[in-house]
């Protein structure tokens, strides 16, 4: 039985559900769900309307496949940089669990942790028209819209910016691709059907976010 | 145009207010997009003179290449496994990383390194990450990874 919510309960509880899925089943998305996903894109604001995304649909395994090699790469390569100069231990001094940590330094060292795109049966390049003023602005707009739309539909999806942010892979990408020079490659979304629900990530409190007329005083107050 | 040499010190104001203003838009993604900075000068200096496929050759002759050039006095390296620990004393561009430092900002990119990273990968086509940038007392600690290959693209 569906349940009943108002359209702002509704609408908080897609932003609230939403995740980063990385693990797909091998069930296709439907080409009725594509439609609406990036309908959900195209409405999306601008700056000055300029609507300066276009988006590439990668559905080809062969494809997949090499840009998942490519965000792995550019993943693997950041993060033992990270690791060698010792600050990504110092970023899970947290962790306690000496198995578990290992077990996140592997992944994230080797890059395993952006090779997911390869796994999913829809890659969404989002490209952005460099002759804009707001490209990163208007795209991660219109990214966050895809995220939302695919999350209502009850299908995964995940932001991987990794292919894209260092200059070199994002050429590589453009160069797969088919890029004209004028268009930059910002991010490719990787969407299919969630293999098992996942549990939220932790979020700082509200009262740490938000401040009173200027920055420093809190909004809200700390609960007791 | 005036043909009249431009003081060092203009053109490295220029350029750290050119990388301070990328960080300021970019926060500490703005390394990942500067790391082809020096690609011309590669092209046309360093790669006609890349002759060996060695990684000590090749990082003798970019060495050699910014010595001749003037761009830095001396150039040494110490291979560890994947990682390469590359020092630069007496480069022209040591008052960019400085006044990085200065302003609060860990200074993100360095053109001997690009040379270095531009130069391996070129001629052994294997991925290098520049994983740090130390200033030291009359020269820059350098930290580079060479990864062993590229991930396939099947």
């Amino acid at each position: 039985m569906s349940e009943m919510f108002t359209l702002a309960d509704a609408a908080l509880k897609v932003i609230q559900d939403r995740r980063s899925i990385r693990e797909y089943t091998d069930e296709p998305v439907s080409e009725q769900d594509l439609d609406r996903i990036l309908e959900a894109a195209r409405q999306a604001p601008s700056g000055e309307n300029a609507q300066p995304w276009r988006y590439v649909i990668v559905k080809d395994a062969e494809t997949r496949k090499k840009l998942g090699a490519i965000a792995g790469g550019g993943s693997g390569r950041r993060f033992t940089a990270e690791f060698v100069t010792k600050k990504m231990q110092e970023r899970f001094t947290g962790l306690q669990d000496e198995t578990k940590k290992r077990a996140a330094f592997e992944k994230l060292t080797s890059g395993q942790v952006s090779t997911f795109l390869a796994g999913a049966p829809v890659n969404i390049l989002v490209c952005g028209k460099k002759d804009v003023w707001d490209l990163p602005y208007d795209t991660s707009a219109a990214i966050e819209n895809i995220l939302l739309m695919v999350t209502a539909l009850g299908l995964g999806a995940c932001w991987v910016i990794a292919p894209c942010i260092d200059i070199r892979d994002e050429e590589r990408i453009k160069t797969l691709l088919g890029l004209p020079e004028e268009f930059k490659a910002v991010s490719i979304i990787a969407i299919g059907h969630p293999t098992r629900p996942h549990r939220p990530r932790p979020r700082l409190p509200i009262h740490e976010l938000v401040f009173r007329e200027t920055w420093g005083e809190a909004y809200y107050k700390e609960p007791a | 145009m005036s043909d009249k040499t431009l003081p060092l010190s203009y053109s490295n104001n220029l350029i750290f207010e050119l990388e301070k203003a990328f960080y300021d838009e970019r926060g500490k993604g703005a390394r990942f997009r500067v790391t082809t900075v020096g690609q011309r000068y590669f092209r046309e200096r360093c790669l006609p003179k890349l002759a060996s496929s060695e990684i000590s050759d090749i990082l003798g002759t970019v060495g050699s290449l910014l010595k001749a050039d003037g761009i830095a006095a001396e150039v040494s390296w110490v291979n560890e496994e994947r990682l390469l620990r590359v020092r630069v004393e007496g480069c022209v561009h040591r008052p960019v990383e400085e006044a990085m430092l200065a302003h609060g900002v860990e200074p993100f990119t360095c053109i001997p390194a690009n040379l270095m990273v531009l130069a391996i990968e070129e001629k052994l086509d294997r991925p290098v990450e520049l994983a740090e940038i130390k200033l030291e007392e009359g020269g820059c600690a350098l930290l580079l990874v060479v990864f062993d290959q590229r991930p396939t693209l099947g």
